[in-house]
């Protein structure tokens, strides 16, 4: 039915766009070694019967088709289809050659020591979908075609980096990188190869653009905009699968009628924005219907912006906090099904803190709080101190229900705190306009992946230097600032050694949450069905979409 | 008539001009725009998305962008849309039909319904069924339709499980029953509106024609009832219905979007609400470009057709 | 949706509307007498109500949430938040009714300045504005209350002028057309011989005269605006919470339409019966006005 609900909204999921490629595998210290020690893993052919079609359902229509241009989550359920990366991750966060032949690695010489020459060997038996011969060439135009400055390029990151791309053979080629920069090879991972021979010339135009040709498991057939896109089985793949002769991507605009044609078996699988956790309970009673939680790398978090003299008093953040009754609101608004977290990094990451100091929700120790640091209640009971009083706005997308009673909920509990908290809520292209970018709001509601690709780098979000109000580069649009936080993301950023890593990241999360630039509410989980019988079906953290390993579905 | 026909086109193209600019100015003076749904993109700076917006032309200081919008929709070409980089036009026709088709078939089921009450009513005014009808029509006229469609949906296919709750078609079932079900709703829902207009207009053109003086020597000439009625009264009555017909498209219109959205129809209403959505300008344009030509092209039409049939209005 | 009213056609009459005899025959129209009803009790309740109500608009109490209707003392249940629903669309009653007759007022003032304008001078003057007129007329209002509505901020001040911005053409043209001929009439024609102002002949001659098409038009501006806020807020991008209107108590309806169905149908029973009821004031003011017309 109707309606740009959160979910149906473009830009009211961005926050859940946000999931990157992570390597969220086995905790623990083998894993912190992970894109370094390769699982001996290839995708070895293996011969699956094509047969069976699938209908899947998006409630959010892929538009995008070129995976170089810009995009949104729902795209990248087409595009893993479509096309292979070099590699990617799985979901143990073991990076997995596709196109390559093997991951580079320093001890397979892919990577030099100094980490800035890459030698890449690739795959001999890939073909497009036209029947032209995959080589090196298309992935030294995927690498140049990226920084095309007439190209309208998503992102440059990293491949602005390269110095000269050399191809030695159809199956092998090298380049040399102006700086080390570790996370180019999760950056790598999540990169798909266009074909040269059909973006040469116009490629913001290009046919292609509308009828891509990659080298996946599925073939583009057709497209009718507004309702759905078919895709075929390409009997020529060099890797697992397909195991379907079809695949059909239904756009469904509305979570009700998708949850709806979900369980009457219109569709057989419920992708992106699978199912409202108000109906979890029911839906895992349906016949002949498997449905799964799915973690995300996302965190659900209030907040603020610390330039605002409301909050730059440490005794108000952490009162706030000690106000926020995470379990009431996980429970009864969520069912349960998300993790609360104390942190921005995903539980599932090695680098993880698990020593943080857990939340507690206690009224009465944040008014003591409060009014030991001389916010005292004014005449209409609104604390205040030196003229400022605790009142302020909270924003988030227009329309996201459940956050919209989350808003409300905590509005009533900090009310009874001497904070008066007024929601203002903006439509989407707003909300994360200006707004959100130049730091013009108190405090906002958003889901966010912090994390830099593989990397636990957060500099991006943290660093005082990334503040975009302040001509900075990045998106700490917190505007937080903390010369301690600044000289340890330095530190990690420019450790190789995981192992010495760790600790820096774990002081770091220690520190976050000490200061609380965020009140961190949860980690995402999603609710994904499909219907009995499906085999294959597998939530990957690493990716942004559940549709990302199609090629290995087949019905049993 | 050619110069009337010459200065009514020239009055529409003056309104074509001022819809096109208030619209271009309301989009692109809010704040927001296109790229802000790549904000939070991994590995998007600002820089990339400044960089892009420069290269879209989105830089340029806007009276440039839409004089550059104007002068290319004046030689046929309607833009790109920002999403998939298709030409607006064709992104439009595509939808087009499926707006067509829902509106064409409610517009069939409400004008025979809504014709037919109207006659019964003006013919037995102030009749316990004229009465109903009447305060029907008012009530149908106030029901919120995205409501009444969540109410159908609850009633028919929530807890009767009679007819799908949305969408066009069922997927690998392209058949015309299949159609039929899908479309049963929707329609139910927006003819609700159309019903109530069309039988309000219908009893007054029919009670404006009985009060005239042919009828009443038709009758004094002892011709039946219904021959009266058929021949005399319901020709004439049907005459100004035409110029409805075009006067309504908006409102007609303005329901389809609605009974889109709530129904998940793939047409240009959903298509409308999701370019808004993510501020596919051109194709929002092209939306309001369009519809503001349909609008006209209807009023005019209904003009020249009274004035070709009704020889009592003269075109100076 | 108020097309079928055009007022134009009420009979401009030199009577003023509160004339006795006016008056009796709108009263005599038992439907905008019910309906005038309605709205008075309407606006009593939405004023007193919240007061006598056990639970205010903001509780919330999620150990209640979705109790349906006449659990305990929560006579209309409870939404999503274990909230009070009564009291809830009491007091969005509140907020649509004040955005309702707020669209009223800008509208109406709005379009009959540019309506008297356009019709007194009319010449190039009329021309140019009446086209602005047909230009806002040439989309469905509510493509362009959708355009500006998900590109503002949405409090409730912004809302009313988004709408008001697409109610104020149907009385624009209405006026102009009732000025065109009135301009012409004896009494007009005698103020400007007298060397009145056009000014004093536009505000208390011409104005007064089409005040009755104005009303109409007027009425059905709140019930046009009462819908069109609803819609609004259900899309999400209307009146924002906390603060309630029976648009957005709708909005979160959809959602849990199978298992609290009546989160959907107490707000929009409520429109249905407000605008219902607008509708038939301003059918009976009309009838009222013309005098042509025929009582049932």
């Amino acid at each position: 039915m109707t309606t740009p609900k959160d979910t149906d909204r473009p830009l009211g999921k961005l926050p859940l766009d946000r999931r990157r490629f992570l390597h969220l595998g086995a905790a623990g210290v083998a894993s912190l070694i992970l894109p370094w020690s390769l699982a001996e893993q290839t995708l070895a052919a293996e011969t699956v019967t094509t047969s069976g079609r699938l209908s899947i359902g998006f409630s959010q229509e892929p538009t995008v088709f070129n995976p170089l241009m810009p995009h949104i989550e729902v795209d990248d359920g087409i595009h893993w289809n479509l096309f292979d990366p070099l590699f990617f991750a799985d979901p143990q966060g073991n990076l997995v050659p596709a196109l390559a032949a093997e991951v580079p690695t320093v001890e397979n010489g892919g990577i030099s020591a100094d980490g800035l020459s890459w030698h890449i060997k690739l795959r001999d038996d890939v073909r497009w979908h036209d029947g032209q011969p995959f080589t090196a060439e298309d992935v030294a135009f995927t690498f140049r075609l990226t920084v095309d400055p007439d190209f309208r390029s998503a992102r440059h990151a990293g491949f602005d980096l390269i110095d000269e791309i050399e191809v030695i053979s159809p199956t092998e080629l090298r380049w040399t990188m102006s700086e080390s920069y570790a996370p180019f090879l999760s950056i790598l991972a999540t990169t798909f190869i266009v074909p040269s021979h059909l973006l040469a010339s116009q490629p913001n135009e290009a046919p292609f653009n509308n009828a891509p040709v990659g080298t996946g498991a599925f073939k583009w057939k057709d497209r009718v905009a507004g309702d759905h896109i078919l895709l075929e089985a390409n009997e020529a793949y060099f890797g697992t699968g397909p195991g379907l002769e079809e695949v059909v991507f239904r756009y469904i605009p509305d979570i009700t009628v998708l949850y709806t044609q979900f369980r009457t078996g219109d569709i057989d699988v419920i992708g992106m924005q699978g199912i409202m956790p108000d109906h979890y309970e029911e839906a895992k009673g349906l016949n002949d219907k498997a449905v799964v939680l799915v973690p995300s790398a996302s965190v659900e978090s209030i907040a603020f912006n610390m330039e605002r003299p409301q909050f730059q008093d440490p005794a108000v953040r952490q009162a706030l906090y000690l106000a926020l009754d995470k379990a009431t609101i996980l429970d009864a608004l969520y069912y349960g099904l998300p993790e609360e977290t104390e942190s921005y990094m995903p539980h599932q990451s090695p680098y993880y803190n698990h020593e943080l100091p857990p939340h507690q929700f206690d009224l009465e120790a944040a008014k003591q709080l409060l009014d030991d640091a001389g916010w005292l209640p004014g005449s209409d009971g609104v604390r205040e101190k030196a003229g400022v009083r605790l009142s302020f706005t909270n924003s988030t997308t227009a329309g996201n229900q459940v956050r919209e009673q989350m808003q409300q909920f905590v509005q009533q509990t900090w009310l009874a705190l001497g904070v008066d908290m007024q929601i203002s809520n903006r439509p989407p292209a707003v909300m994360w306009g200006d707004y959100w970018m130049q730091s013009q709001f108190d405090s906002v509601v958003v889901g966010l992946n912090f994390l830099t690709g593989s990397d636990p780098d957060v500099s991006n979000y943290f660093r005082s230097d990334a503040i975009p109000a302040q001509n900075g580069g990045g998106q700490n649009t917190f505007q937080y600032q903390n010369s301690e936080i600044d000289r340890l993301l330095g530190e990690g950023a420019s450790e190789p050694d995981p192992a010495k890593r760790q600790p820096i990241y774990h002081q770091i999360q220690a520190k976050i949450r000490a200061d609380l630039p965020l009140l961190p509410l949860f980690q995402y989980a999603y609710i994904r069905g499909y219907k009995d019988g499906l085999q294959g079906f597998e939530g990957n953290i690493n990716t942004r979409i559940s549709t990302w390993n199609v090629n290995q579905w087949r019905w049993s | 008539m050619g110069r009337y026909l010459i200065g009514r086109l020239g009055q529409s193209i003056i309104v074509l001009f001022l819809v096109s600019l208030i619209g271009f100015m309301i989009l692109n003076l809010a704040p927001g725009g296109p790229l802000s749904q790549f904000a939070l993109t991994p590995g998007m700076s600002q820089a990339d998305i400044q960089r892009i917006a420069a290269q879209m032309g989105l830089d340029r200081p806007l009276i440039i962008q839409y004089f550059d919008w104007l002068g290319r929709l004046l030689v046929g070409d309607w833009g790109d849309s920002f999403r998939d980089g298709r030409p607006v036009l064709e992104i439009i026709i595509e939808h087009l039909w499926a707006t067509l088709l829902l509106m064409g078939t409610s517009m069939a089921v409400s004008i025979v319904i809504g014709i037919g009450v109207g006659i019964a009513g003006a013919v037995r005014r102030y009749s316990v069924f004229d009465y109903l009808a009447t305060v029907g029509a008012m009530v149908a006229l106030s029901i919120p339709t995205f409501w009444f469609g969540l109410v159908a949906i609850y009633l028919f296919a929530l807890q009767l499980d009679w007819l799908p709750a949305g969408s066009m078609t069922t997927i690998g079932d392209g058949s015309v029953v299949d159609y039929l079900r899908h479309l049963i709703l929707p329609t139910l829902v927006l003819s609700l509106v159309n019903v109530a207009i069309w039988s309000r207009y219908m009893r007054a053109s029919t009670l404006e024609v009985l009060d005239q003086d042919f009828v009443r020597t038709a009758r004094a000439k002892g011709l039946s009832r219904y021959r009266v009625l058929v021949h005399h009264i319901v020709r004439n009555a049907l005459l100004p219905m035409i110029t409805l017909a075009g006067l309504q498209l908006p409102t007609i219109l303005g329901g389809a979007l609605v009974a889109e959205t709530v129904f998940t129809w793939p047409g240009m209403g959903r298509l409308f609400l999701d370019s808004i959505g993510y501020s596919d300008y051109p194709v929002v344009m092209g939306i309001l470009m369009l519809s503001a030509i349909f609008v006209l092209l209807g009023n005019l039409l209904a003009d020249l057709l009274v004035a070709i049939t009704d020889p009592r209005v003269r075109l100076a | 949706m108020t097309t079928m009213t055009a007022a134009g056609d009420a009979a401009h009459t030199r009577h003023h509307w509160w004339q006795h005899r006016t008056l009796s025959r709108f009263l005599r129209h038992r439907l905008a007498a019910t309906g005038l009803a309605i709205i008075l009790m309407l606006t009593l309740a939405c004023l007193l109500g919240p007061h006598l109500l056990p639970y205010d608009e903001l509780t919330v109490d999620l150990r209640a949430r979705f109790s349906p209707p006449l659990t305990q003392d929560h006579y209309l249940g409870t939404d999503p938040l274990g909230r009070d629903i009564a009291a809830r669309l009491l007091m969005a009653g509140r907020i649509s009714l004040l955005v309702g007759f707020s669209v009223m007022l800008i509208s109406t003032v709005f379009g009959t300045l540019i309506g008297v304008v356009a019709g007194y001078f009319r010449g190039w003057v009329g021309s140019v504005l009446m086209r602005i007129v047909d230009a806002f007329l040439a989309f469905p209002s509510i493509f362009l209350v959708l355009v500006l509505s998900a590109f503002v901020e949405p409090s409730p001040f912004m809302i009313t002028v988004i709408i008001a911005l697409t109610c104020w053409m149907e009385i624009a043209r209405i006026v102009e057309a009732e000025i065109l001929s009135l301009r012409e009439r004896d009494f007009t024609i005698a103020a400007r011989l007298s060397g009145a102002s056009a000014r004093w002949i536009m505000f208390r001659e011409l104005v007064p005269n089409a005040m009755g098409p104005i009303i109409v038009a007027a009425t059905l501006t709140i019930a046009n605006a009462i819908l069109l806020e609803a819609y609004i807020s259900f899309l999400g991008y209307g009146i924002q919470p906390p603060l309630p209107s029976w648009g957005n108590m709708l909005n979160s309806a959809q959602q849990y339409l199978a298992d609290a169905p009546w989160l959907a149908i107490v707000p929009g029973i409520t429109i249905t019966l407000a605008v219902s009821s607008f509708n038939f004031i301003g059918d009976g003011l009309r009838d009222a006005l013309d005098s042509r017309s025929n009582l049932p």
